[in-house]
């Protein structure tokens, strides 16, 4: 009985950190109706970048993880820029930025591939220690991941609805021709839109990174797992997407202590069949493409 | 005196296929003006030229006298001109109180979202119960409110308003023209209207042009008008 | 995709069609031309992709459904085939038709009815769900299907085979292929697909039913994709899930994508180039990861219409410079 309570901590507690990223996929396709397939390795570069800082450039654990988190921006609002601007006036807008997003995340697993070798890296834990609750210990690094996840998903909520930036994002999500009518540069706001989500992925990098492992071929299995979130949660809503990780989370980490790691991958794909099949607008009903 | 908008030679269509053919006219500050005209033949895509949703491709357009053609849809928002689409593009998903808020997104509008917000709700009390509705629940005749509503929190001069009666009872179609014909009594607002039901755009406009085949085919004041001409150019 | 992308197959010109026989001639008469037995082993694999690619744009490129998942097909059509001639002995040639229709059956049943009730993105989701599943499934299947390691010892078509003899057949398979597919396309079916994809409410308006032609293609194209992959592993003698891989997904993409979406001979192209290009620049390691990132983004932002879309203009190049030279001499 133990063993179920620890692994339902576990499963909330990586289902957070999928949250986050889930939240990032979500809000770029909400906005802009693009599918990042570059999301995964996006999330790698903010991962490798701190490690990069902090352990090889000698700077300490936190300005490492600034630094990265700071390229994010610029490398967000480039990537719409110069890479997703010019595709969205073409007819075939939807299937050119998902092949724009899958090369660019080839470019970038080979260049991760390039600089830092294949083999895995691991970024250090916040905190030693843990507690002792009547199921067993959870690391108070553990603990940290799920605050400060939580207290992320709080802000984005807030900015969300409570700032005038994030109710422009929530209009041109709504209707991109309404957003032009009212004066919203709508192209300013895929920019931030873009730059805004970059950072929340790479938040989500870091905090994977102190967890599992990194490897540049990761970001495949981590973009998979964050769009199976995204549309079981529903395409474009953000309440969906985490409570779809929260779920998935839980369901992996119940899978792995049942039936064996083998089975992760199965059930995550059998949930992505069914919720195809059974209610492709996912369970909060997103946007239907 | 030069008009408030003047339109000159525009060219404009989409893709391959050309709708406008060289458009010439203009609004005098504080008059409504009509545009009217057989489907398809340009008057939406005159509008969104205007408007920069679908900029034009040839032709100048100037209002209050300064250049605007081609500028982006936001820019021409915040010279003070207001779209009020066919399709309206309200956010569905949002409540009624947040698209007026959206509404006065740009800064000018900002500082007087205040006052504007009371006139609207004056002008529709209809919307102040229905604050915190979400607009795809509303009915046409609500939704037609918002979006005109919606418009005019910008704080705009001049309103390009793309046939506001459409899909609407008889009853609901004389509010809405009640209510244009009040907005434009009592702030003075310019308004460019386009419209399918003659009756109504000649009764609410000063004057009206008549676009077929993507061209100026005759101008007339309103209340000289020869209805059975209007009528005969529609086929 | 929508509209973006003419059919240049009506247009085929004399040279054109010209052209395209002296290849076909070429092509048949390589072996004894000196090509090394490497080169024909190349060439073999350049033909069964051209016809996977080939068919995956029928799917998309044609008909407008984003499928993600031909690999998908190609693998289960590969796997049926050479199960059932290592378990149970049969003649390849007989269990390439079997996982061909394994191939359209399961594809057609799991696939192509649910997800023709969804729009666009949805599809390829889907389908890419169902390629990403596949290699756990034959990981689960492993007393038949080998499962991580593979699948060795796959019967070939002829005792002690030689690369020449393996070369025609594949050879020939991708002739009837695609001809076959220029039939379809060019027949009441093709346009009928190509109606579905750019005019829906027209086609439902002269009676196309695009439930119903949708599952026609997705039948279609699994079928001849399985009995690629039919080919493929009697061919090579053996395969292992890691024909599922995301690096030859996106070399199929990039096959897809570089000779030209939606044309008739793009992907053909497309694939040849890729191959060739994949075999011969194998020392390059993980560049040739790099490499193929870079090839499709710039296909995708500068080039949409792939390599077809560059010898159109060359073509109109020539054209226009024809003309002027015509037009001089005239006056001279």
């Amino acid at each position: 009985m133990n063993e179920f309570f620890a692994a339902l901590w576990s499963g909330l507690m990586i289902g957070s950190l999928y949250a986050i990223m889930a939240i990032g996929l979500t809000v770029i396709y909400g906005v802009s109706r693009v599918f990042n397939f570059a999301h995964g390795h996006v999330a790698l570069i903010a991962g490798y970048l701190a490690w990069l800082v902090a352990f090889e450039l000698g700077a300490s654990y936190i300005p490492g993880i600034l630094v990265a988190l700071a390229v994010m921006v610029p490398l967000g609002w480039a990537t719409y820029q110069w890479g997703v601007r010019p595709l969205m006036r073409r007819k075939e807008a939807d299937f050119a930025t998902l092949l724009l997003t899958l090369g660019l995340a080839i470019i970038v697993q080979f260049a991760l591939l390039e600089i830092f070798g294949p083999r895995v890296k691991a970024l250090p834990e916040f905190f030693s220690g843990s507690v002792n609750l009547w199921f067993g210990p959870i690391s108070y690094h553990e603990l940290s991941l799920v605050v400060i996840s939580v207290a992320i998903m709080a802000g984005i909520w807030a900015f969300m609805t409570r700032t005038s930036l994030g109710r422009a994002m929530r209009g041109v999500a709504s209707s991109v021709h309404g957003a032009r009518i009212v004066g919203i540069d709508t192209n300013r706001v895929y920019g931030l839109t873009f730059a805004l989500a970059f950072v929340l992925t790479g938040v989500s990098g870091v905090l994977l990174g102190t967890h599992s492992y990194m490897t540049p071929a990761i970001g495949w299995d981590w973009m998979i797992k964050g769009f199976i979130i995204v549309v079981f949660g529903g395409l474009g809503s953000i309440p969906g997407a985490i409570l779809a990780a929260f779920t998935l989370g839980v369901i992996e980490t119940m899978v792995t202590l049942y039936a064996g790691s083998l089975w992760i991958w199965p059930a995550w794909l059998a949930v992505f069949v069914l919720v195809l099949t059974l209610r492709p607008q996912g369970i909060l009903g997103g946007r239907t493409a | 005196m030069s008009a408030l908008l003047e339109v000159r030679g525009v060219v404009g269509g989409y893709e391959d296929i050309g709708v406008l053919h060289g458009v010439d006219l203009e609004v005098h500050e504080g008059e409504v003006v009509g545009l009217l005209g057989p489907n398809g033949h340009g008057k939406s895509t005159l509008l969104k030229a205007i408007s920069g949703i679908h900029p034009a491709t040839g032709g100048e357009i100037r209002f209050q006298g300064e250049d605007i053609t081609g500028l982006p849809a936001h820019e021409i928002v915040e010279r003070g001109i207001a779209y009020i689409a066919e399709e309206r593009f309200l956010f569905a998903d949002m409540p009624v109180l947040e698209n007026l808020q959206l509404g006065a997104w740009i800064p000018r509008a900002r500082a007087r979202y205040r006052e504007n917000l009371e006139m609207v709700y004056e002008l529709f009390p209809r919307l102040r119960e229905r604050e915190r509705q979400h607009c795809s629940t509303l009915s046409g005749g609500e939704a037609q409110m918002v979006a005109i509503a919606r418009g005019l929190m910008s704080g705009a001069r001049m309103l390009l308003i793309d046939e506001p009666s459409i899909g609407l009872s008889p009853g609901l179609k004389k509010g809405v023209y009640e209510s244009i014909e009040r907005i434009n009594r009592e702030t003075g607002i310019t308004v460019l209207l386009v419209e399918q039901e003659i009756d109504y755009a000649l009764r609410l406009a000063k004057r009206i042009y008549l676009l077929k085949r993507g061209r100026i085919e005759f101008e007339q004041p309103a209340a000289e008008a020869d209805v059975g001409a209007i009528h005969e150019a529609y086929f | 995709m929508n509209g973006g992308f003419v059919m240049r197959l009506r247009n085929l010109t004399t040279p054109g069609r010209l052209l395209g026989l002296a290849l076909l001639i070429f092509l048949a008469a390589w072996p004894f031309l000196g090509a090394t037995r490497f080169t024909l082993h190349v060439a073999s694999l350049a033909f069964i992709w051209a016809v996977v690619a080939s068919y995956w744009n029928l799917l998309s490129g044609y008909s407008g459904i984003l499928s993600l998942g031909n690999l998908g097909f190609f693998a289960v059509g590969a796997y049926v085939s050479s199960v059932l001639a290592v378990e149970l002995g049969i003649s390849p040639w007989i269990t390439i038709w079997i996982g061909a229709t394994a191939a359209m059956l399961i594809v057609t049943t799991v696939l192509g009815l649910p997800a023709l009730r969804l729009r666009g993105i949805y599809i390829s989701l889907l389908t890419l769900a169902f390629e990403l599943a596949l290699p756990s499934i034959i990981t689960l299947l492993g007393d038949w299907t080998g499962g991580g390691i593979g699948l060795l010892g796959i019967p070939t078509f002829l005792d002690d085979i030689q690369r020449w003899q393996a070369y025609y057949l594949t050879f020939a398979f991708a002739v009837v292929a695609l001809f076959v597919l220029y039939r379809i396309i060019n027949g009441r079916t093709g346009m009928a697909f190509v109606a579905l994809r750019d005019a829906e409410d027209f086609a439902g308006a002269i009676g196309v039913d695009r439930y119903r032609e949708g599952i026609k293609v997705f039948a279609i194209s699994s079928f001849v994709t399985g009995m690629a992959g039919g080919f493929f592993a009697h061919t090579l003698g053996s395969i292992s899930p890691g024909m599922l891989s995301i690096d030859q997904f996106l070399m199929v993409i990039a096959m897809y994508m570089l000779g030209g979406v939606g044309t008739f001979f793009g992907p053909i192209i497309g694939a040849l180039v890729i191959t060739f290009g994949n075999e011969y620049l194998r020392v390059a390691g993980s560049l040739r990861l790099g490499l193929i990132g870079v090839l499709i983004v710039l296909t995708v932002m500068a080039f949409p219409g792939g390599i077809m879309q560059l010898i159109e203009r060359v073509r109109d190049l020539v054209r226009v410079r024809f003309k002027q030279l015509k037009g001089a001499s005239d006056v001279a």
